[in-house]
């Protein structure tokens, strides 16, 4: 049984005038284990479809199945990591990292050690009492991270995790992104990142869904077969861009 | 960061509040005795149908002309108030007072101070009806402009400097534009405080002098008193009608237009426009909006055109005329200082005049009868945030009950209690046999909407990927509202108190006090004092004592609650990641 399956799924939204479709009949399957990106043109719907694994939006009409499951309301077992961050200002580092674990009804103390394993595995350690105004971008995508990590999700769901950080920064985090999800122990076997970077595709995943614009549709499917680690140096990364860009290109 | 004031700067703020304070009350007792009220001629006020239409024209004048003196003020006000920190460190404490103190108080002053200055006319008590409307409309919107002006991101001023964009340009371009999101929303909050001192002050008795202008007001009072209930439900109706007519044909365009000028930096889920009674005047709005455009636009346009035209001005060239620009600004000043310095004097003189008047007995009652008044404020600001947060909470959770919400707050909100003032008195105190509830639900009248207002505000402000990360995360509702909701909403809570209680001292002075067909209704209290010593013995003594203890309680309770829960709210609680 595939982890995640998603039907003929559509969405659509209320317009001025009548319906806005932003996502049609997008159907594909998630094996145990892959680290998908999803590229394609801004307004192809990818936040969208996030949302709808999330569970935080229903489609219009189609299934989503996670495990075999019909998904209806928030999947417990997906955590979302937010382009905007998405921290709670008012909050520590601490705090913010464990409100998914308050959710689940952990004790105070579980919380606390487990808050504290997340944010010493992010490289955040000694800024658990800051508050997220006092942090560089970077750093608070790291809490962002540490957040998700916490609460032990299967499939970790990230939305333009990067791109709101400057090119340095996101490469570190790239690297610290798969050195977590490669490291033994860790509960975390499945990604799905929707990104618009398209080497970012190429460097991180197993697997690139193209998707066009408006609506969004399934366009291609590309297995990315290139050794780890992969850079724009090594052989065939390249080429790989070449073929996503010029698929995302063919269709807008 | 926000910069965190220094003790010094504090305390310099709040002697120049103070400073501020003692100048009005001088220049107060200064005018105080120089009335020409006795002279007036009421003229008769028909409580008829037919002259419906003449008094909501009469109402709606006094109103407009109150609200456009009011957005001259507040954008010389604000501008100048942006354009330094000298200008701002004496400025907005000016306004700070000018927001806290309760206007209400000082309208009799206005009366004999406008009356004397029209030569005892008619005009003068017009004058002095535009001026109570002016000063509950003026204060936030000032404070609007300013904090447009002020919080224009530097780039942007960067940009118009680089270009070399200064004077009428940069005002039509830059300046101006930034101000139109929040200068029309204080414009809709302003009208709805307009209309309810609108409302209180047709119907004019100060000692032995009464006076009714004519006006809508003013025959809701007579009607109530003369228990007409027809007429005065059609004029509850007209008035209401005015409300949703003003609000379809000129609010709700505006607010639309205005959305163009926002700076967008966080996307928000829910835009800040604010009243949407009816959207059967959709179409209306759009049309009307396009023939003001049509006359204002060649206006505009002529004085642009003709600002562009004029060589630029090099007064290097003409001596003479520096000369005499300076001696006319020498002079202005002189002049200002000579005024001012006239009524400080003339003011101290009256006021120890006064103070040297044998002490009633009753003011050994003032601080008794001031703690009376904050426990009532306490009470019905209890009450307006028992019902209000728990609204806001269900709008926050459901769009759909936001969006029903909304436009009830803003129907029922902007009717003005004060209206319907004659109902609560005669209905409470026939069912509780005491004015003292009747006084709670009055003042209640005057606070709850500033609340309700500013949380849908802030719920509205909640940017929706917080909402979403608590959602994916699974939160209960009740760690929801505690993690989100309640942080989120908190600094609009505060600000929406302070503006509530701002609202409430005035409403007191209106509340504790009534008269209903020659019955005095009245509770122990300040504003009650207050409100006998102007109305009943005309005594000076006790009227400047009950309005200097009360702007008292008002600057410390804002110095020690509001503005130090404010400086919380604005440092912990700011959504700006």
């Amino acid at each position: 049984m595939s982890l995640l399956e998603l039907k003929h799924v559509c969405r659509s939204f209320p317009h001025a005038k009548g319906v806005l479709p932003v996502i049609e009949d997008l159907s594909f399957t998630v094996e145990e284990g892959e680290f998908i990106a999803i590229v394609g043109p801004s307004g192809c719907g990818k936040s969208t479809m996030l949302r709808i694994i999330n569970g935080l939006m229903a489609p219009t009409s189609g299934q989503v199945l996670y495990k075999g499951r019909q998904v209806d309301g928030i999947n417990l077992e997906c955590a979302l990591v937010f382009q905007s961050f998405a921290l709670l200002p008012w909050l520590s580092v601490k705090a913010n990292v464990e409100l998914g674990l308050e959710a689940r009804g952990l004790a105070p103390a579980e919380r606390e050690k487990r808050a504290s394993v997340y944010i010493d595995k992010v490289g955040l350690d000694g800024f658990e009492e800051a508050y997220p105004r006092e942090l560089s971008g970077g750093m608070k995508q790291r809490v962002g991270l540490a957040r998700a990590l916490a609460v032990e999700p299967q499939l970790l769901l990230m939305d333009e995790p990067f791109s709101s950080l400057d090119a340095l920064t996101a490469i570190t985090l790239r690297e610290e992104l798969l050195d977590i999800w490669q490291a033994a122990g860790m509960p975390v076997h499945n990604i799905i990142m929707v990104t618009h970077i398209i080497e970012e595709a190429v460097e991180l995943a197993d697997r690139i869904l193209v998707l066009s614009s408006g609506p969004g549709r399934l366009v291609a499917d590309l297995k990315v077969e290139l050794p780890r680690p992969r850079n724009r140096r090594k052989e065939g990364f390249n080429a790989l861009t070449d073929k996503v860009f010029s698929l995302i290109e063919e269709r807008a | 960061m926000a910069t965190q004031p220094t003790a010094a700067k504090r305390a310099t703020s709040v002697i120049i509040s103070l400073l501020i304070v003692a100048i009005v009350l001088a220049l107060f007792f200064a005018y105080r005795h120089t009335g020409g009220l006795h002279h007036l001629r009421a003229p008769r006020l028909h409580v008829s149908v037919r002259q419906l239409p003449y008094y909501a024209f009469c109402s709606l004048s006094r109103m407009t002309v109150a609200y456009v003196l009011a957005l001259i003020f507040s954008l010389v006000y604000g501008l100048l108030a942006a354009r330094g920190r000298a200008w701002e460190r004496v400025m907005l404490p000016a306004i700070d007072i000018a927001q806290s103190v309760p206007v209400v108080g000082f309208f009799p002053a206005a009366i004999y101070f406008f009356v004397a200055l029209a030569h005892g006319s008619r005009f003068g008590v017009e004058m002095a009806a535009v001026f109570l409307i002016f000063t509950s409309q003026a204060w936030n919107m000032a404070l609007g402009v300013f904090e447009s002006v002020r919080t224009l991101p530097n780039d942007s001023l960067e940009a118009l400097d680089a270009f070399g964009a200064t004077g009428w340009l940069r005002l039509r371009r830059l300046l101006l534009p930034a101000c139109v999101p929040k200068l029309v929303y204080n414009s809709i909050l302003s009208w709805v405080a307009g209309w309810y001192y609108l409302i209180a002050c047709e119907i004019i008795a100060v000692g032995p002098a009464h006076y009714e202008l004519p006006g809508l007001g003013s025959y809701l009072m007579k009607a109530a008193d003369k228990g007409r209930t027809g007429e005065l439900i059609a004029g509850l109706l007209t008035l209401l009608a005015i409300i949703i007519l003003m609000d379809g044909i000129v609010w709700q365009p505006l607010s639309e237009w205005a959305e163009k000028f926002r700076y967008e930096f966080a996307a928000s889920s829910e835009p800040m426009r604010s009243l949407g009674m009816l959207h059967a005047l959709g179409s209306v709005g759009p049309a009307v909006l396009r023939i003001f455009r049509a006359v204002l636009r060649p206006i505009v346009h002529g004085v642009h055109r003709a600002l562009a035209a004029t060589p630029p001005f090099e007064p290097g060239k003409y001596p003479a005329l520096q000369r005499a620009w300076r001696l006319v600004r020498i002079g202005l000043a002189a002049m200002a200082v000579f005024v001012v310095t006239m009524g400080i004097i003339n003011g101290t003189v009256a006021l120890l005049r006064t103070l040297l008047e044998p002490w009633p007995a009753a003011v050994r009652q003032i601080p008794l009868a001031t703690g009376a008044s904050v426990l009532r404020l306490i009470a019905a600001f209890a009450i307006s945030l028992a019902w209000t947060i728990p609204c806001a909470i269900a709008a926050s959770e459901s769009p759909r009950f936001a969006r029903r919400l909304a436009p009830f707050a803003e129907i029922v909100g902007s009717m003005p209690a004060t209206a319907l003032f004659p109902l609560i008195v005669i209905f409470v105190i026939r069912v509780t046999g005491g004015m003292n509830l009747a006084s709670i639900l009055l003042i209640l009248t005057g606070m709850q909407w500033y609340v309700m207002f500013n949380l849908l505000a802030g719920i509205s402000q909640i940017p929706a990927d917080l909402k979403e990360a608590v959602r994916s995360f699974g939160l209960s509702r009740v760690a929801t509202w505690r993690k989100l909701t309640l942080p989120a909403i908190l600094p609009s809570l505060i600000t929406g108190s302070i503006t509530a209680w701002g609202g409430g001292w005035n409403a007191l002075i209106l509340s504790e006090y009534f008269v209903y067909r020659g019955a005095i209704y009245k509770v122990f209290g300040l504003g009650a004092m207050l409100d006998e010593a102007t109305y009943q013995s005309g005594n000076g003594l006790m009227i400047l004592l009950t309005l200097l203890s009360m702007v008292l309680v008002v600057v410390l309770l804002n110095r020690l609650v509001w503005r130090r829960l404010y400086d919380i709210a604005t440092d912990r609680y700011r959504i700006d990641y």
